[in-house]
C-alpha cells in the first residue's frame, strides 16, 4: 500500500511535467495527459482511501530520512480516515475540474500550462493530506499558494487578475510564516518533525493547559491566512478573476480547504492550547457574519460564492473551536461537494452569457439553461441548509456542536461559544437570503438584453460534472447515520439532532419567505447595499503596510545612489592611483594581463612574507 | 586521494585556457575549445569529489611553497567545499557553452572564454586551499580577470555607457582588492596568534582570545564582508553585476560571491570565539539589515539586471546570518543557501540576459507583456523567481529555512533573544522578496491592456535549443535540490563535524 501512496504523490507531478513537454505540440496530448493523470490520481486515491476508512489501522511510512539534521527531515506519509476522506474529495473534485476544463477552456492557447498547474495543484494538496512530516506538509502548502498565484493570473491581461494573484500570494505567504515558525518550535520541543509522533506526544504527556500556546497560535495564524479568515479574508474574493474551474478547485478541495484540514490534523495541539481555539472561535464568529453580509450585497455571482466560502469556512473553524471535530470535517466534505457544484454551475452560466460574471446581466436563465438550473438549484439549496441535502445535515451538526460547547464545553469560555452560536444562527439566515437572492437574480425575472443574446447550454464535458457533483450533494447526508464507518469508532458520535434541525428548518423557511416577499415587492433591486463593496481592512493594509514599504523602497534606492555612492566614489578617488596603474597595463592583449596577474600574486606572496 | 586529482583540478582550467588561446589565434574555434574545457573541468571535479572523502582525512596535498614564512601549497576537498566546487564547475561549463552561440558585443569572444577559465582556476583554488595565504592568492587570481571582463565586454548602452561600465569595473576592483588587503592583514595577525597559516591546524587547536585575536577576526570579517557582500559594503555589487556581460554576471553572482561565504565558513569561524560579546551579533545584524535593505532596493529598481543583482545581497545575508550562529545547522544552511543561490541566480542572470538580448533593454518601464511574446522564456523566469523567493520544494527554500532555524536556536553562548528577533526580521525579508519578484513579473511579463505595446524585439523567437541546453542543468538542479535536501545536508554535516568539531 505504501507504494500506492508514493505513486499517488508522484503521478500528478509527472502528468504536469509531461503536459509541459508535449502539450504545446498537440492539443489532444495535453488534454489526454491532463484528464488521464487526474483520473489515475483519483483511482489511486480511491484505493488508498478505501483501505483506510473506518476502523482500519492508519498507514505510517517513512521513505527517505535526512539523518544529518536534528531532528531529521523525512519523506513520511500517514494515512488515517481523515486523510482518506480528504483524498476522495481532492481526487473527485480535481478530476471533474479537469474534465470540465476541456469544455470551459476549449481553444485557449494557454491550456497546456493551465492543465499542468492544475495537476501540480492537485499533487500539492495530496501531499498536504498524506504528509506525516511537517516539512513535506509545508512544501505542499506553499506550492498550492504558488499554483493559485499562477492560475488566478491566467488572464494576465486583466488588471484585476494580476493584482488579485499577487494579493493572494503575498497575503497567504505572510500568514504561512506562522506555520514555518510553528514547525521550528514543535520540532525543537518534541525532537521530531513527524506529525504523528508530535501529536502522540502532545496527547500522552498531559501537558499543562496552554503550554503549547505559541505553536498553536502560530498554526492558527497560518490557517487563517490560507482559509481567508479575518483579517486575511479579502484575498479570496479578489481571486475571482481566475478561470471559474480554478475557483471550484481552490474553494472546494484545495488551498482554503487545507487550512481546515490542518487544524483537524493537528487537533491534539489545539486541544492542549485552548487559547488558540479561542482565537479561532472569535475569528470565525466575526468572519462568518461579515462575509455573509458581503455576499448579500454583491452583484458579482462569483464574488457571492467566494464570500460564501469564507463564511462556510468560518463555520468549520467555529466547529473545531468548540470541539465538534466530526461536524467540522463533515461540513468540509459537504462544502467541498456543493461548492464545487456551485462554482462549476456558475462557470456554466458565465460561459453561457459570454463571460460576464455580473448578475445584473443575467436573469431568466432557467429555461435556457435547464441542466445548469437544476444542478445549481441543488447547490444553492445545500448551501442554504435545506433539508435533506448534505448542507442541512452538516450545518445542523455544527450548530448542535456549538450549542453543546456553549452549555457544557470546557475548551473555550462559555461566552465565546455563545457568541459563536449566535453568529452561526444569524449567518445561517443571511446564507438563506444571499443564496436565494443569487438564485433569483440568475434564473428568474428577465433582463431585456439577455433575451436577445444567443444564450446556450454548455457542452457535455461541462454538464456531466455538474450532475456527478449533485449526487453527493443530495445523498451525502446519509453519512450522519453512521459516522463511525467513515471516521472510525473514536468518532462514533451523534451527528443528527432532531430539536436543533427542526428549529433551523423553521428559521430557514421564515428567512426564505421573507426574501421571496421582498422579491415580490421590489423586484431585482431587492435591498440596498448596507456595506462597502470593498472591505475597509484593505485600506488599512494599503496605508499601514504597502505605502510605507514603497516609501522605504524609494528611500533605500535614493540612499544607495546618493549616500553610499558618495563614500564609494571617495574611496574610488583615493584609489585612482591603482586604477591608473591597471589601465596602463591594459594594452590590449591577454598575455600581458596574465603576466600582470601572476606578478601580482607573487608580489602579494612576498608582501605577506615581509609583514610576517 | 593523490596530488594529481587536486593539483589537476586547479591546473585543468589553466591548461584548457592555454589551449583555447593557441587555437583561438585562428578564428572562433577557441571558444569551442574553451567550452570543451569547461566540460573537462566539470568531469574532473566530479572525479575529484567521488574519490575524496567527506571529511578531511589527511590525504590532501601539502608541500612547502614560500618556506621562509611558512606558506604552504595545501589543498584539500571535503564535504564543505565539494558542493561549492561542483556548483562552480557546472555554472562555468554552462557559461562557456553559452558563449559558443551567444557572443557578447565587443568581439574577442575567445579572450573572454580564456579569462573565464582563468577565473575558474582561481575559484577552484580558493575552494581547495587550506592555507590562509594560498586562499588569499587564489582569491586574487579570480578577481583580476573579472575586472577585464566587466571593463571590456560590459554593457555600454545608454548615455555615458562606456564611463559607467568603467566605473563599475574599477569600483569592483578597488573594493575587492581593498577588502582582500584587510583580510590579508587579518590572516597575518592570525598567524601571529596561532603560529601557522594552516587552517586545519587552526580549526583544531587555535583558541582565539585577547585583543589581537579579536582584531584579526574583525579584519578577516571585513575583507569577507566586502566580497560576500554584507551591507553596507555591497555598493560595488549592483553596478558590477548589472554592467557585466551575461556570462560575467552569471559567474560573478553564482560563483564569486561564494568565495566570500565560503571564506566565512572555512576561514572565519575557526578564528572566532563564540563567546565574544558583540562580533557575531553585529555581523548577523548587518546580514539581516542587508536582507531587508536589498529587498526594499529591489522593490524600487527599474532595471531587470540591477534587480537580480540586489536580490543577491539579500540571499547572501541569509548565508552570513546562518554562519554567525555557530551551529552545525548554520553551516549546513550556509552551504545549502550558497549552492542554491549559485544555481538559481545563475539561471536568473542567464534569463534576464536573454531578455536583454532580445529586446535590447532591461528597463522595467519599457518591457511589458512578455508572457505573450516569449511564453517559454517568461515561464522560466517565473520558475526561477519562485525558486529565488524561497518556494518550498525548490532549491532556494531549504537554505533559507535552515538559516532561520539556526538563528532561532543559535549557539548557547550567543544572545538568543537577539538572534530570534533577527530570524523573524529575516523571515519578513522573504515576504518582501516575494513582493519584488511578483512586481517584476507583473510589470515586465504580464500587463498589456493599458495600450502601450510591448517593445519591438531586436532578436525574435522564444528560447532556442542552445539556450535550453545551457539552462536545463540549472533548472534540473533547482528541482533536485528542492526535493532532496539530504543530498547536500549529509556530507556538509560530516565535514563540518570533522573540521570544526563540537558544534551543536
Amino acid at each position: 500500500m505504501s507504494w500506492v501512496v508514493l505513486t499517488m504523490l508522484v503521478v500528478p507531478f509527472a502528468a504536469a511535467v509531461t503536459t509541459l513537454f508535449f502539450g504545446h505540440r498537440a492539443d489532444v496530448a495535453a488534454r489526454g495527459i491532463a484528464v488521464g493523470g487526474s483520473f489515475t490520481t483519483l483511482a489511486l486515491a480511491s484505493v488508498v482511501a478505501a483501505a483506510h476508512l473506518g476502523d482500519a489501522e492508519p498507514l505510517a511510512e517513512v521513505y527517505v530520512a535526512t539523518a544529518s539534521t536534528l531532528p531529521p527531515i523525512e519523506l513520511a506519509v500517514y494515512v488515517d480516515p481523515l486523510s482518506a476522506v480528504l483524498l476522495i474529495l481532492v481526487g473527485v473534485v480535481a478530476f471533474l475540474v479537469q474534465v470540465y476544463s476541456l469544455g470551459y477552456l476549449a481553444g485557449d492557447p494557454r491550456y497546456p500550462s493551465y492543465a499542468a498547474l492544475v495537476s501540480i495543484f492537485t499533487g500539492a494538496m495530496v501531499a498536504v493530506v498524506v504528509a506525516d512530516d511537517l516539512w513535506v506538509l509545508l512544501v505542499g502548502w506553499e506550492l498550492m499558494g504558488a499554483c493559485s498565484y499562477f492560475l488566478i493570473s491566467h488572464h494576465w491581461e486583466l488588471a484585476e487578475a494580476r493584482s488579485g494573484a499577487v494579493k493572494a500570494f503575498l497575503m497567504t505567504r505572510t500568514a504561512d510564516l506562522g506555520l514555518l515558525f510553528a514547525i521550528l518550535v514543535l520540532g525543537e520541543r518534541f525532537d521530531s518533525y513527524r506529525i504523528s509522533t508530535v501529536m502522540a506526544a502532545v496527547t500522552d504527556q498531559a501537558l499543562p493547559r496552554d503550554e503549547l500556546w505559541l505553536p498553536a497560535v502560530l498554526v492558527a495564524i497560518a490557517v487563517m491566512g490560507k482559509s481567508a479568515q479575518f483579517p486575511f479574508h479579502t484575498w479570496l474574493p479578489d481571486a475571482m478573476p481566475g478561470p471559474t474551474p480554478i475557483s471550484a478547485l481552490i474553494h472546494a478541495a484545495t488551498m482554503v480547504a487545507a487550512g481546515v484540514f490542518l487544524v483537524a490534523r493537528v487537533y491534539p495541539l489545539f486541544l492542549s492550547a485552548p487559547v488558540a481555539l479561542t482565537l479561532l472561535a472569535l475569528t470565525a464568529a466575526v468572519t462568518m457574519f461579515i462575509s455573509a453580509l458581503y455576499a448579500l450585497v454583491t452583484d458579482d455571482l462569483k464574488r457571492v460564492l467566494a464570500w460564501s466560502t469564507v463564511s462556510q469556512l468560518a463555520y468549520m473553524f467555529g466547529a473545531l473551536a468548540v470541539g465538534a471535530w466530526p461536524a467540522a470535517v463533515l461540513l468540509l466534505l459537504a462544502h467541498g461537494a456543493f461548492k464545487a457544484l456551485l462554482f462549476l454551475s456558475a462557470g456554466s452560466v458565465v460561459h453561457a452569457v459570454g463571460g460576464s460574471t455580473s448578475m445584473t446581466e443575467m436573469g431568466g436563465l432557467r429555461t435556457k439553461l435547464p441542466d445548469t438550473f437544476a444542478t445549481m438549484t441543488i447547490g444553492f439549496a445545500a448551501l442554504a441548509g435545506v433539508a435533506p441535502l448534505v448542507g442541512f445535515f452538516a450545518k445542523d451538526a455544527v450548530i448542535a456542536g456549538a450549542l453543546e460547547g456553549a452549555q457544557h464545553g470546557r475548551l473555550v469560555w462559555p461566552w465565546v461559544a455563545w457568541l459563536l452560536l449566535v453568529s452561526m444562527v444569524l449567518t445561517a439566515l443571511l446564507t438563506v437570503a444571499y443564496s436565494l437572492r443569487a438564485w433569483l437574480l440568475v434564473f428568474f425575472g428577465s433582463v431585456d438584453e439577455a433575451d436577445e443574446r444567443d444564450v446556450h447550454e454548455s457542452p457535455p464535458s461541462m454538464r456531466v460534472p455538474l450532475y456527478l457533483l449533485a449526487v453527493p450533494t443530495v445523498l451525502g447526508g446519509l453519512v450522519v447515520a453512521d459516522p463511525a464507518a467513515l471516521f472510525g469508532p473514536a468518532y462514533d458520535v451523534e451527528l443528527f439532532h432532531v430539536a436543533e434541525s427542526i428549529v433551523m428548518t423553521l428559521l430557514v423557511a421564515v428567512a426564505a419567505v421573507v426574501v421571496l416577499l421582498v422579491w415580490r415587492a421590489r423586484g431585482r433591486a431587492m435591498w440596498p447595499r448596507v456595506v462597502l463593496p470593498h472591505p475597509p481592512i484593505d485600506r488599512v493594509y494599503e496605508l499601514a503596510i504597502v505605502r510605507p514599504v514603497r516609501w522605504l523602497a524609494q528611500l533605500v534606492r535614493a540612499g544607495d545612489r546618493d549616500v553610499i555612492d558618495g563614500y564609494a566614489d571617495g574611496a574610488g578617488a583615493s584609489a585612482r592611483g591603482i586604477g591608473g596603474l591597471l589601465r596602463l597595463a591594459q594594452t590590449g592583449n591577454v598575455q600581458t594581463y596574465l603576466v600582470v596577474v601572476v606578478v601580482g600574486a607573487a608580489a602579494v606572496a612576498v608582501l605577506a612574507g615581509a609583514v610576517a | 586521494m593523490n596530488a594529481l586529482v587536486l593539483n589537476g583540478l586547479v591546473a585543468a582550467p589553466v591548461v584548457m585556457a592555454a589551449m583555447a588561446m593557441l587555437v583561438g589565434r585562428r578564428g572562433r574555434a577557441g571558444v569551442g575549445v574553451a567550452a570543451f574545457g569547461g566540460l573537462v573541468v566539470l568531469a574532473w571535479s566530479v572525479w575529484a569529489v567521488v574519490v575524496s572523502t567527506t571529511a578531511l582525512d589527511g590525504s590532501h596535498v601539502d608541500v612547502a611553497w614560500v618556506e621562509a614564512v611558512g606558506i604552504r601549497w595545501h589543498l584539500g576537498l571535503d564535504g564543505i567545499s565539494a558542493p561549492l566546487v561542483l556548483m562552480s564547475t557546472v555554472v562555468f561549463a554552462c557559461a562557456l557553452i553559452a558563449l559558443v552561440r551567444n557572443a557578447p558585443e565587443g568581439g574577442g569572444t575567445t579572450a573572454l572564454a580564456v579569462l573565464l577559465l582563468v577565473i575558474e582556476a582561481g575559484v577552484l583554488g580558493s575552494f581547495l586551499a587550506l592555507d590562509l595565504v594560498l586562499f588569499f592568492a587564489f582569491f586574487e587570481v579570480a578577481l583580476i580577470p573579472m575586472w577585464f571582463v566587466i571593463d571590456r565586454w560590459g554593457d555600454a548602452h545608454g548615455p555615458r555607457g562606456e564611463a559607467l561600465r568603467r566605473r563599475a569595473a574599477t569600483r569592483f576592483l578597488v573594493f575587492t582588492v581593498l577588502g582582500s588587503a584587510l583580510m590579508l592583514v587579518g590572516f597575518v595577525l592570525v598567524r601571529a596568534e596561532a603560529g601557522t597559516f594552516d587552517i586545519v591546524e587552526i580549526a583544531a587547536s587555535y583558541q582565539p582570545s585577547g585583543a589581537t585575536a579579536l582584531a584579526a577576526a574583525v579584519l578577516v570579517a571585513l575583507g569577507l564582508a566586502v566580497k560576500t557582500p554584507l551591507w553596507p559594503l555591497h555598493i560595488w555589487l549592483p553596478d558590477a553585476h548589472s554592467k557585466a556581460p551575461t556570462v560575467g554576471s552569471v559567474v560573478l553572482a553564482a560563483v564569486l560571491l561564494k568565495l566570500g561565504t565560503y571564506g566565512f565558513l572555512r576561514f572565519w569561524l575557526p578564528v572566532v570565539d563564540p563567546g565574544w560579546e558583540w562580533l557575531q551579533p553585529v555581523v548577523a545584524g548587518l546580514a539581516v539589515v542587508g536582507i531587508v535593505y536589498a529587498a526594499l532596493a529591489c522593490l524600487a529598481q527599474t532595471d531587470l539586471k540591477r534587480l537580480i543583482a540586489y536580490s543577491s545581497v539579500g540571499h547572501m545575508g541569509f548565508v552570513v546570518l546562518a554562519a554567525t550562529t555557530f551551529t552545525l545547522g548554520g553551516v549546513q544552511a550556509a552551504v545549502y543557501a550558497s549552492v542554491a543561490h549559485g544555481i538559481i541566480t545563475g539561471l536568473l542572470f542567464f534569463l534576464v540576459g536573454a531578455v536583454k538580448d532580445r529586446y535590447g533593454t532591461g528597463d522595467l518601464g519599457r518591457l511589458r507583456a512578455l508572457y505573450g511574446q516569449v511564453p517559454r522564456l517568461g515561464g522560466l523566469v517565473a520558475f526561477a523567481a519562485m525558486a529565488s523567493l524561497g518556494l518550498p520544494g525548490l532549491a532556494g527554500f531549504w537554505g533559507e529555512m535552515l538559516a532561520i532555524r539556526s538563528a532561532v536556536f543559535p549557539d548557547g553562548s550567543l544572545p538568543r533573544e537577539t538572534f530570534v528577533l533577527l530570524a523573524v526580521i529575516a523571515a519578513f525579508g522573504v515576504i518582501l522578496a516575494s513582493a519584488y519578484f511578483l512586481a517584476m513579473i507583473r510589470s515586465a511579463f504580464q500587463s498589456g491592456e493599458t495600450g502601450a505595446a510591448p517593445p519591438e524585439p531586436v532578436v525574435r523567437g522564444d528560447v532556442t535549443a542552445w539556450e535550453w541546453l545551457t539552462w536545463s542543468p540549472l533548472v534540473a538542479a533547482t528541482l533536485v535540490f528542492g526535493v532532496a535536501p539530504g543530498l547536500l545536508l549529509t556530507p556538509v554535516a560530516e565535514a563540518t563535524v570533522a573540521f570544526l568539531g563540537g558544534l551543536r
